[in-house]
């Protein structure tokens, strides 16, 4: 029989890992244990998210780290009435990689050419990794789904971090009908995928 | 902007595609509306989904330096129970007027460059542009906003929006056109007789998003045309647009 106290190994069947608001709630109170195991579940998506809006890994770094101390920053204001901790962390992570977009286009003065048609541009060969992951792949199937003016409407603002005036220049579609189409879209996505917020 | 309308942004609000004057109307909006907090929170959990497929291993260093910034970071506490000052009415819709007239001017938020940051490196103009737009942000969800507006000589419209909380206000200029030969606008704060520049725009520049610290100190906000680029020490009479403050 070994003693507990030599049992440094993990059990190579751990438990279900930690849920994200239990960690998310230690952290808030200064826990850098649960710090640093609730960066290994969120950031790998937190920099993948950061990187797809920026395209460049450099700037997607340090955007990611900024993301990443803000969540330890500001933990103690995470309510799970309004949402999962996951999704709180992602809600951050886009805001700052839109932010900094638009930072760099008022200081460029940037002009935008992005065409349509680089909407399904292949991204990244590391996400490949997790091609078979099951929430990826229903991601994938819940936006097939949608209408083609609604997928654009909805991708193009989220991985690209353009803005709705914007994407309807890019699609050559009314301003309304694209506020419209990013609504019903989301509904749509969000019916799919069976989100919901409980907690309330 | 009526509140339907506003409410039609909640795809866009939850997808982070609008502008901050939008924003901040719209989190006005949600003040109001029980019903649209809710589904905003399920928009955006669903719009969080969308980072499910965007997995990318991050560069190994990456955890160690976030280990070390948050050993060097305060944690802010808890939220205080929301005690929502609500403002009057009126005063509620004056972000939306803002935004209203943003659009119109066609200036979205694009902050202005002032000129000496040319030099600066483009790092530099980002954060400084970051900055700018969250302080702009703050400033036009002060509980205390004041909206006023003034047609400019020769077309187009300045806003003012102020916020004694703040003690700061946003300024938008939307212009039908930009001064010829060389000459540019300059922006003024007029206190009593003593005329102090907010700001000179860019040759060609007809729009502009401005912020002026401790504008609500000031009796009023005037635009001029000055010879560019680097504008003039005192204001070169007559104002093309006044926006009186007291």
């Amino acid at each position: 029989m070994r003693p507990d106290h030599l049992s440094a190994v993990p059990d190579p069947e751990p438990a279900p890992g930690p849920d994200a608001a239990d960690l998310l709630r230690a952290v808030a109170r200064g826990d850098e244990k649960a710090f640093g195991k609730l960066y290994d579940l969120v950031a790998p998506r937190v920099y993948g998210l950061v990187r797809r809006v920026l395209r460049d890994p450099a700037q997607a770094e340090e955007v990611a780290q900024e993301v990443l101390v803000e969540v330890w920053r500001t933990a103690a204001r995470f309510d799970s009435a309004r949402g999962s901790a996951t999704s709180w962390v992602f809600t951050i992570a886009h805001r700052r990689a839109v932010d900094r977009v638009r930072a760099e286009q008022a200081s460029a003065d940037r002009t935008m050419k992005v065409g349509v048609a680089s909407v399904d541009t292949p991204y990244d060969a590391v996400a490949d990794e997790v091609a078979g992951r099951l929430e990826r792949q229903q991601v994938r199937r819940c936006l097939d789904d949608l209408t083609d003016l609604q997928r654009q409407a909805v991708t193009l603002a989220y991985y690209q971090g353009h803005s709705y005036p914007e994407v309807a220049d890019l699609l050559g579609t009314p301003l309304p009908t694209v506020k419209t189409r990013m609504r019903d879209g989301l509904i749509r996505l969000r019916d799919c995928l069976g989100v919901e917020v409980t907690a309330r | 902007m009526s509140t339907t309308d506003i409410h039609a942004l909640v795809g866009a609000y939850a997808l982070d595609a609008v502008d901050d004057i939008e924003r901040a109307s719209f989190d006005r909006h949600l003040t109001d509306c029980e019903i649209c907090k809710i589904e905003l929170d399920e928009l955006r959990e669903t719009a969080a989904r969308l980072a499910d497929s965007t997995w990318s291993a991050p560069p190994p260093r990456m955890r160690a330096e976030v280990m070390a910034a948050i050993g060097q970071t305060r944690q802010l506490a808890p939220a205080t129970p929301r005690t929502v000052t609500k403002a009057p009415r009126w005063r509620r819709y004056t972000a939306a007027a803002a935004a209203a007239v943003v659009l119109a001017g066609g200036a979205g938020a694009a902050a202005w460059t002032i000129q000496d940051q040319r030099v600066r490196s483009e790092r530099t103009l980002a954060e400084a542009a970051q900055q700018r737009e969250a302080r702009t942000r703050s400033i036009l969800a002060a509980p205390d906003l004041v909206v006023r507006t003034s047609p400019m000589i020769g077309g187009g419209k300045v806003t003012v929006a102020s916020s004694a909380l703040q003690n700061a206000g946003v300024v938008l200029l939307g212009a039908d056109s930009a001064p010829t030969d060389g000459r540019v606008y300059q922006l003024w704060t007029i206190r009593g007789k003593t005329a102090t520049s907010a700001g000179v725009l860019a040759a060609g520049q007809d729009s502009a998003v401005q912020i002026v610290d401790g504008l609500p100190g000031s009796d009023a906000f005037g635009v001029t045309v000055e010879p560019g680029p680097a504008g003039s020490a005192t204001p070169t009479l007559p104002l093309v647009a006044t926006v009186q403050l007291v």
